[in-house]
């Protein structure tokens, strides 16, 4: 570790480190702008230019000179060094207030202040402003120049729906362009021309088609890009800004909610390194439009007669009360509760309590919809990924191996994240039945056959059986298990058609790594869903491996929604003989509809003889009910979701409550009342103190312990003061910032623990033998639930299309864009016409098609559709 | 005896002056006391010359505002739709004048010298929600012959180049000078 001296203070650094970074510990401040903690530096701006000495050397001695005093004499380097791309080595001196510095500074900020337009009053950054900030604090005071002769450029021009550039403000630091190229990998952006005409421009079509272009606003250093939907609603310093966790998908990114006048006006990240780092995906940031949506529900309402009309909350209650009252006790059993996962794990504690406590009935299910695929809770809770583990800092040692998901769309901030871990040395494998944006990244990917997912995890334990690399301290039965495991290698191989090296390769250097994780997504949970080998195949490469119970190592499930591993905690799922989804939707006699929307999947769904929905909105299901309540969005109570990786993580309350819309929680409360429950929670915090002492893995998860470091930002910042956070932000500072609790699995609590491995024969699906197969994938902007309420998200919404291969396309004679019909097996049987987009991302026999866009919106999603079957019949060239 | 009737007279006395001398009160309100010219009264929110609004929705006002009496609610301008020079403009601008200190720091925080606390003191309401006055209440009539907004008009250019001569006014501070003379 170099030893170097910054500013008269002596510190030792990790080799490689940056002077910028060295001189954040002992207090130093060295301004930048085109440097970012997140991203490789690039020297552009010069502002972080400081003084740098090397001790001199004795050429005999190879021993440092020193004067009279004993002190090393230095040689300073003739100019100014920037200390973003320089690296600090052993005995280095760094002066970073001398008069030389200050004075080369006030240069640079004078010579960028010479081109910019200083429309601070009316600028989006004003008040954030890194640019602001550092002229405050060593910039000239003045100006020598005359504002007419300043550099005039384009203002306001849309980079596309979501961002607004003014290339006056640019000062050129690339920070937006490296971010596209390093870290989203999707190079959306360019610099053109040369000198001061300089451009950010972009390239694509439509323009600057990122799923993370939002992130470009936060970390460029000016007020160049803007959020055109915050744009002119707030100037940031009136901003309440409430801590709070993106709630549109199971990364559960930190946020806060600036709101201003009861609105919310922007989303912006909050740091935290073990979930988003600083960064979100345009979803997270642009889909809360919903909350204040005028079609929201406001009122309670009862179906009087035919049609649904608005009542009081106690009539409501009342209403429903009456109904249940009489059979509570005996017909329990005909009630049933979908909840959907959405929804905080308060909410869906108290569902679950009512259900079973109250009215007597185990009929409780999550599994609906786009959840419906939920699985492998088993594996989490024995084997989930140690405690500690954080998939950004994955490197030396660790082999992550990534299982039937497309994180870039269904938890995009974590592909964000994944995709730089190859680059930290770890290795990342990805396999699944079509190629997906994480593939690139990857040191090993593969395609597999989709149906043949079991082979495929069998192929990988039998290699790492072959290679002698199991171990079978952990597990009950390890030498049964390889004596039933009657299929080699190359048998695996050819069922799952993937060539026998590569499963090899990767079982082996999954066995070999120090450390490995298993990541499996929404694909491979219909795989698991439809044939119990594949988990049981997945359980003993777990157990074999010996990768669970620490740090780095064990699984993780890849649920679709904010909540879905909170609802599987919570025990939202039908215990005992309880009615799974798809039973109770046919089955029950009183339907409790929490968040979920099972007649917009489903059009032929009724309403099964007296139906309560509790949503935000107007929906399908909700149409058809006997008694509608008014929930509050997520941002107008407070409540905690448990990410994918089980981080438990507490929300905040930003906004007043919709009309007479109340928490999800308070009205299941209310009813529980109304039917004698004594249940007396007056907060959020009062139902998860009781789950921190009902269910045993969220012990001591209190809302007080969830809420270190996630408070509320300040609003006003106090001017030149010492960095305020949201410009820390922008620089991409306060690194190391985490909050939230992760709960420990089985095998880290019981360490000594042993685990049966059995042999399951794979059931040779149809899918694995039948001709075209249909992979129903999910686009990132959608028409979801809560989507289709927000018209920012839905200028961006891409057209629904079917993907498929270029032999095929050959083969079927579809030209790309062509319209092509496909016939599936479904009871009943559907056809679906759709344009064709042969551009490579599925392999030959299947065709891909997003179910969440207009158009596929009750596309039968997997369980439901025991063979999918296509033919791709009629193909009228556009 | 002496002492009472010195009493008396120089009692009388001062009588006798106060009644030819001249009163100082006024016969509010039909005479109005005229204020010095930098009293502070109620806002007004100026035009420029061109009839234009100086205020560009900037809410600094708002910031720098003790009381927190000052609402701003920004919108962008159009070529089609102009209220004011460059980008933004206050679609909404509301100061409650029982929360007023009537301090004038934001008359000082205002970078086009928009809000000037003027010389109407008679700030009495019937009830409390009309002492919050809105932007009609706020903002000067046109100059005369000039429109008022919003009006059909391409950008006159970023905030100082909008500002146009001032026709027989004082000049705002022309920053070209002061940089000339720094220099
Ligand atoms: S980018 Fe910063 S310095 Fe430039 S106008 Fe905006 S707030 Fe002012
Ligand atoms: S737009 Fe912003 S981030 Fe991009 S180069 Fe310009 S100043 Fe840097
Ligand atoms: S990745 Fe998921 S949690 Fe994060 S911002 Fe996007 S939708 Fe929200
Ligand atoms: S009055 Fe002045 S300070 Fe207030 S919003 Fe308007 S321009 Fe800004
Ligand atoms: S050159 Fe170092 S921060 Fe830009």
């Amino acid at each position: 570790m170099p030893k170097v001296t910054i500013d008269g203070k002596i510190i030792d650094v990790p080799a490689g480190t940056l002077i910028v970074e060295a001189a954040k510990p002992v207090g130093s401040h060295i301004p930048v702008f085109c440097y970012h903690p997140k991203m490789a530096p690039a020297g552009m701006c010069r502002m972080c230019l400081v003084q740098v000495g090397m001790p001199k050397m004795d050429p005999a001695t190879k021993q440092p000179v020193v004067d009279e005093n004993g002190q090393p004499v230095i040689n300073w380097m003739p100019k100014l060094q920037t200390g973003c791309t320089t690296v600090v080595s052993e005995g280095m001196v760094v002066h970073t207030t001398t008069p030389q510095v200050a004075e080369a500074r006030r240069s640079i900020l004078e010579f960028l202040l010479t081109s910019h337009p200083l429309d601070c009053p009316v600028c989006d950054k004003g008040g954030e402003c890194p640019l602001q900030d550092h002229t405050l604090h060593y910039g000239p005071g003045n100006t020598r120049f005359y504002v007419e002769s300043k550099f005039h450029n384009d203002k306001a021009v849309p980079l596309s729906p979501l961002i607004m550039l003014d290339r006056e403000r640019c000062i050129q630091c690339g920070r937006c362009v490296r971010f596209q190229d390093e870290i989203a990998g999707e190079p959306s952006l360019g610099l053109a021309d040369r000198g001061r005409g300089l451009e950010v421009t972009t390239f694509d079509d439509p323009p600057f088609n990122s799923n993370f272009s939002g992130n470009t606003i936060d970390i460029c250093p000016v007020g160049a890009l803007t959020s055109r939907d915050f744009r002119f609603t707030a100037r940031v310093f009136e901003l309440n800004d409430y801590p709070s966790v993106c709630q549109q998908c199971a990364v559960g990114c930190n946020v806060y909610l600036g709101t201003r006048d009861n609105l919310i006006r922007r989303v912006t990240p909050r740091q935290n390194e073990a979930v988003n780092e600083v960064w979100l995906c345009d979803k997270g940031r642009l889909e809360h439009h919903y909350a204040h949506s005028p079609e929201r529900v406001t009122t309670p309402m009862i179906r009087a007669e035919s049609d649904l009309t608005p009542v009081s909350w106690y009539e409501a209650l009342n209403f429903v009360a009456n109904r249940i009252r009489p059979t509570l006790g005996e017909s329990g059993k005909s009630m049933a509760g979908l909840a959907g996962d959405r929804l905080a794990n308060e909410d869906l504690y108290l569902f679950q309590k009512l259900f079973r406590e109250i009215l007597g009935s185990n009929n409780l299910d999550h599994r609906f919809g786009w959840s419906q695929w939920n699985a492998g809770d088993a594996l989490v809770k024995n084997f989930g990924a140690g405690v500690g583990t954080n998939l950004g800092e994955l490197g030396k040692g660790v082999t992550a191996l990534l299982l039937g998901a497309d994180p870039q769309t269904e938890q995009p901030v974590l592909r964000l994240r994944l995709s730089k871990i190859t680059r930290q040395g770890a290795t990342l494998v990805v396999a699944n039945g079509r190629a997906t944006k994480l593939a690139q990244y990857a040191s090993h990917k593969t395609i597999y056959r989709y149906g043949a997912e079991a082979y495929f995890v069998l192929g990988l334990v039998r290699a790492m059986i072959d290679a002698g690399l199991h171990k079978s301290d952990k597990a009950n039965g390890a030498t049964e298990y390889s004596a039933a495991l009657n299929l080699t290698v190359a048998e695996c191989a050819a069922k799952a058609e993937v060539s026998a090296d590569t499963l090899k390769t990767i079982g082996e250097t999954f066995a070999a790594s120090e450390n490995g994780i298993i990541l499996f997504g929404r694909e491979f949970m219909y795989a698991m869903q439809r044939d119990p080998a594949v988990e049981a195949a997945l359980n003993a490469l777990l157990i074999l491996s010996g990768h669970f119970g620490r740090k780095n190592n064990g699984v993780i499930a890849l649920y679709p929604r904010s909540n879905s591993m909170g609802a599987l905690d919570m025990g939202m799922t039908p215990t005992d003989g309880g009615m799974p989804a798809s039973e109770m939707l046919t089955k029950a006699k009183l339907l409790y509809v929490m968040g979920a929307d099972p007649a917009r999947e489903n059009p032929a769904f009724k309403n099964p003889g007296f139906m309560i929905v509790q949503d935000l909105f107007m929906t399908a299901t909700a149409q058809k009910a006997d008694v509608v309540f008014p929930a509050s969005a997520w941002a107008e109570r407070d409540g905690t979701f448990t990410n994918t990786e089980r981080r438990v993580q507490y929300f905040a309350r930003a906004l007043e409550p919709l009309g007479q819309a109340r928490p999800d929680w308070a009205i299941i409360q209310e009813l529980a009342q109304q039917l004698g429950a004594k249940w007396t929670y007056a907060s959020a915090g009062d139902v998860m103190n009781e789950i921190a002492q009902r269910i045993p893995t969220y012990a001591k998860m209190t809302h007080a312990r969830l809420q270190v470091n996630a408070r509320r930002r300040a609003s006003v910042q106090t001017v030149g003061g010492d960095a305020a956070e949201p410009v820390q932000m922008a620089l991409g500072e306060l690194i190391g910032v985490v909050s939230g609790a992760q709960w420990a699995t089985f095998s880290e609590t019981n360490a000594d623990a042993k685990f049966d491995v059995k042999f399951v024969q794979p059931a040779d699906s149809a899918q694995a033998t039948a001709g075209v197969y249909l992979a129903v994938t999910r686009a990132l902007l959608d028409c979801g639930a809560l989507a289709q309420y927000s018209e920012i998200i839905q200028t961006r919404v891409p057209d629904a299309s079917v993907e498929i291969n270029s032999h095929d396309a050959e083969a079927w004679e579809i030209a790309n864009g062509a319209r092509v019909r496909i016939t599936f097996e479904s009871k009943p049987p559907r056809a679906l016409e759709l344009p064709a987009r042969v551009d490579g991302s599925v392999p030959p026999g299947v065709v891909a098609v997003a179910n969440n866009l207009d158009g596929t919106m009750n596309l039968p999603m997997g369980a439901q559709v025991q063979v999918t079957q296509v033919q791709v019949s009629q193909a009228i060239a556009d | 005896m002496f002492e009472g009737l010195r009493a008396l007279v120089e009692g009388l006395l001062t009588t006798g002056k106060e009644m030819v001398s001249k009163p100082v009160t006024y016969q509010y309100p039909e005479i109005k006391k005229p204020v010095p010219p930098r009293f502070r009264g109620r806002h007004e929110l100026k035009r420029h010359a061109n009839g234009l609004e100086k205020c560009i929705g900037c809410s600094l006002c708002a910031a720098a505002c003790p009381a927190d009496a000052i609402y701003v609610l920004p919108a962008a301008n159009s070529d089609q739709e102009r209220y004011s020079p460059g980008e933004r403009y206050a679609a909404r601008y509301e100061i409650n004048l029982l929360r007023c200190i009537f301090c004038g720091f934001c008359e000082e925080a205002c970078p086009t010298g928009a809000i000037v606390l003027e010389h109407d003191y008679e700030l009495a309401y019937y009830d409390r929600r009309s002492a919050i006055i809105t932007k009609t209440q706020l903002l000067v009539a046109p100059p005369q012959g000039e429109q008022g907004t919003p009006r059909d008009m391409p950008d006159p250019g970023n905030l100082y180049a909008a500002i146009p001569p001032i026709k027989g006014g004082v000049e705002p501070v022309n920053i070209v000078e002061m940089a000339q003379t720094q220099v």
